[in-house]
């Protein structure tokens, strides 16, 4: 028996094996180097992550097509996912380099820590098979875990570590015992195999629609949707501020491709099944969401139940079925990544100077900082979805894809529970503009904290304004499926 | 019911109870045991399913590296050195009767699962493992050695402490390499403002 | 012996490993090794499923799984080492504080 090869088109993976190169390029030089040239090391990463970029914008233009025995899926949806996951870490990794180093947390590792889960997302985003969903969540995940660990001699960012690793390991294991049940019902993990075997087959089997649920459960447990988001806050509040920034985003962006991916590669023939479970999902984390954050005085804590909050909007962009909801998911998710590291960006801009996490000790930032105060109350009323910023229309396309798809009820109970929610942006808005000052607010913006700052702001305001070409884009990427 | 049919509740049996036991056990130490009973009636279950590979490989990493590391963690964690042994002895009846039960797999396992192995495949399991595995599965093949990578530089960043390294030896050429300027520091003190 | 056996097996081990997260909460090492025992109740599903289908996919996956259970074990008593650590400090700090 001669072994045969499957057909590799390496080319393909070039930004992945680049990144691999980079991080373990990395991990050399901090084993080898002293602590000078750390900022060194952080520079290094960032411009791996920028060559990834280039190396992915200069791959030939996507046309759908699987390599690696099907595992490795390249086609547009992919390769915006990836855009999109480079910029959720390279900007989160820009502005943190001074807290980083104030806190005494830039050891080389950090970085190689975020490339490799970047490396993680970027398979998941092109995976072929639940096999490779699994392992590249897990390279994703079990590094964010050291990371939400790594100020280790504090019990707040150990704590959520372990909270962080339990529930999420519990997650994968819901996912795999979902994978095990999809791959006795059809005998394969390939995602286009297993929608094959469900089409051909004449009834859907009870094992099968278990697993797709339980698959379903475990996605749900790493985007946080309620009722599984229960780790979300705490681990937003005690992981160091610029892991929580990265962790708000980056693998948001990853476990949505991967519900793309499940849902209308591997599930399609199932929607009847899925689509009210999801709406259901939807409708509970859009209550968490909204009432969670009511009660929060922790900034990191109320960004957490605003991420849950994001997270309900985006799962009923899933759940219409229809291109114009997928669309309204990829341009959702792209809009959510420059507001959410904008208001974390300012959060680490003013943390700096003694100012802790709280939310009162905002008060009267308007009075001394206008301009930091403006972009707050910027990035806050386009969380809520006030016109004309990126988050009012990214709520429009969502709802107009719901009302199209006929879920009118669902449409109505997120515009309720958008309007509680808008209450606590508009307190956050209210405390920095009408309280008194009580603190100093004399920190500087340094340039790195400034090009992150104006790069989202900008982002925020000309896709209010002008959504045109991010919304072409997000059709685009979504046209290969279905 | 067939000789197959006895040895696999047999072992189904043992599992059951065994994963019972690692979750209500009071006793870490005796969690650990339990857990590497469940693995290893696992790994005969396995040899029953014709995957041998998987049933040592079991047996290899579980019982070989993760139950170890477990059981280290758990005697670091919990309990000084000073009473270890004392433990030990507590541990002994629980220990002596895992290892029991493990032996009488191990002897039941090898003296009939043999032959229904060789009935079925004509492909050995490991060399239709291996062909698939570094050809139709090298990509996710690659990943997982990154993960294990990761798992590496995680535990390393989070558990090492390295020790300050203190000076005990005396160097005297640097004690003679040393200059005034590096030695002596003169300041202006104002009166009355002290060091 | 039939599929139906291993995956009630399967499906047995893995209700003792959620229950096992859930009823010790307080003891996080348990809860550590009722995910092991999760991993292991999909090991059973996979190989069972290769047996059954005459499919060596299922067993690959198994393989993968050990592998990532290994790596995931190892990190996961790393985070626990590390927050016990802490805790300890903490602990010494109220003694001082009591005597004081």
């Amino acid at each position: 028996m001669a072994v045969q090869l499957p057909e590799m088109n390496l080319v393909l993976l070039s930004p992945e094996i680049l990144l691999s190169l980079v991080a373990m390029g990395l991990l050399l030089m901090s084993a080898w180097s002293g602590k000078e040239s750390r900022g060194l090391i952080g520079t290094m990463a960032l411009s791996g992550i920028v060559l990834a970029a280039v190396v992915l914008a200069g791959l030939s233009s996507a046309t759908p097509s699987a390599t690696m025995g099907g595992h490795f899926i390249d086609d547009r949806l992919a390769r915006a996912m990836k855009w999109l996951l480079l910029i959720a870490t390279a900007l989160p990794l820009l502005m943190s380099r001074e807290y980083l180093n104030q806190h005494g947390l830039d050891s080389g590792e950090y970085y190689v820590l975020t490339i490799t889960s970047l490396i993680g997302a970027m398979a998941m985003v092109s995976a072929g098979s639940f096999l490779l969903l699994y392992l590249g969540l897990e390279l994703m995940s079990l590094s964010i875990y050291v990371l939400a660990a790594y100020q280790r001699d504090q019990l707040q960012s150990t704590e959520a570590g372990l909270k962080y690793f339990i529930l999420g390991s519990l997650a994968s294991g819901i996912l795999l015992y979902g994978t095990s049940l999809v791959y006795g019902a059809t005998g394969t993990t390939l995602f286009t195999a297993v929608a094959n075997a469900i089409k051909t087959a004449e009834h859907v089997s009870p094992v099968l629609v278990l697993g797709a649920v339980l698959v379903i459960i475990g996605i749900s447990f790493k985007v946080a949707a309620a009722p599984f988001h229960m780790w979300a806050p705490d681990v937003y509040e005690g992981a160091p501020t610029s892991v929580t920034a990265f962790i708000a985003v980056m693998p948001k962006v990853a476990a949505f491709t991967a519900f793309f991916r499940v849902l209308l590669e591997a599930f399609s023939a199932l929607h009847v099944h899925w689509a009210p479970m999801l709406q259901l999902l939807a409708v509970l984390t859009l209550a968490v969401g909204s009432l969670g954050a009511i009660a929060q005085s922790n900034i990191k804590r109320l960004l957490a139940y605003s991420s849950i909050g994001h997270v309900g909007f985006l799962l009923i962009g899933l759940t219409t079925g229809s291109q114009l909801g997928h669309q309204s998911v990829v341009f959702y998710l792209a809009n959510y990544i420059f507001m959410s590291v904008g208001a974390f960006c300012l959060v680490l801009v003013l943390n700096r100077q003694g100012i802790g996490d709280q939310i009162s000790d905002y008060a009267g930032l308007a009075k001394k900082r206008p301009l930091l105060a403006f972009l707050m109350s910027m990035f806050m009323f386009s969380m809520a979805g006030i016109p004309p910023l990126a988050g009012f229309i990214a709520k429009l396309y969502v709802l107009m894809a719901a009302v199209k798809a006929g879920l009118l009820t669902l449409a109505v109970i997120s515009v309720i529970f958008a309007a509680i929610g808008a209450f606590y942006y508009l307190r956050i808005v209210k405390i920095i503009y009408f309280d008194v000052a009580e603190q100093p607010f004399d920190m500087e913006v340094s340039l790195s904290h400034q090009i992150v700052l104006a790069i989202s702001a900008l982002i925020v305001l000309v896709v209010g304004i002008f959504p045109g070409k991010l919304l072409d884009w997000s059709l685009a990427s979504v046209q290969s499926l279905l | 019911m067939m000789v197959v049919d006895v040895i696999f509740y047999a072992f189904a049996a043992v599992t059951t109870l065994a994963a019972i036991g690692v979750v209500s056990s009071r006793n870490q130490v005796h969690s650990v045991l339990f857990l590497i009973l469940t693995f290893f009636s696992t790994a005969a279950l396995f040899v029953l399913l014709e995957a041998e590979f998987l049933a040592a490989l079991l047996v290899m990493v579980y019982m070989g590296a993760v139950a170890v590391l477990f059981l280290f963690v758990v005697m670091m964690l919990d309990m000084d050195v000073s009473d270890l042994k004392a433990q030990a002895i507590n541990h002994l009846p629980l220990g002596l009767a895992v290892g029991a039960v493990i032996l009488l797999e191990l002897v039941v396992v090898l003296s009939h699962s043999h032959a229904h192995v060789a009935a079925a495949s004509t492909v050995p399991n490991t060399l239709a493992i291996g062909r698939t595995l570094y050809t139709q599965y090298l990509y996710p093949f690659e990943l997982a050695s990154l993960i294990l990578l990761v798992a590496l530089i995680g535990a390393v960043v989070l558990t090492l402490r390295e020790r300050k390294k203190v000076m005990r030896r005396q160097v005297i050429s640097q004690q003679i390499a040393r200059t005034r300027s590096e030695a002596v520091e003169l300041v202006q003190r104002k009166p009355g403002e002290g060091a | 012996m039939s599929l139906h056996h291993f995956l009630i097996l399967g499906a047995i081990l893995f209700t003792t490993g959620v229950f096992g997260i859930f009823l010790n909460r307080r003891n996080v090492i348990i809860i550590l090794m009722s995910i092991e025992l999760i991993l292991l109740s999909v090991n059973i599903n996979f190989v069972a499923f290769s047996h059954y289908n005459n499919d060596v996919t299922g067993q690959i996956f198994t393989f993968f799984v050990l592998a990532v259970a290994a790596a995931e074990a190892a990190i996961g008593l790393a985070i626990l080492v590390a927050f016990f650590r802490n805790r300890a400090t903490i602990d010494v700090e109220r003694i001082d504080t009591l005597k004081g």
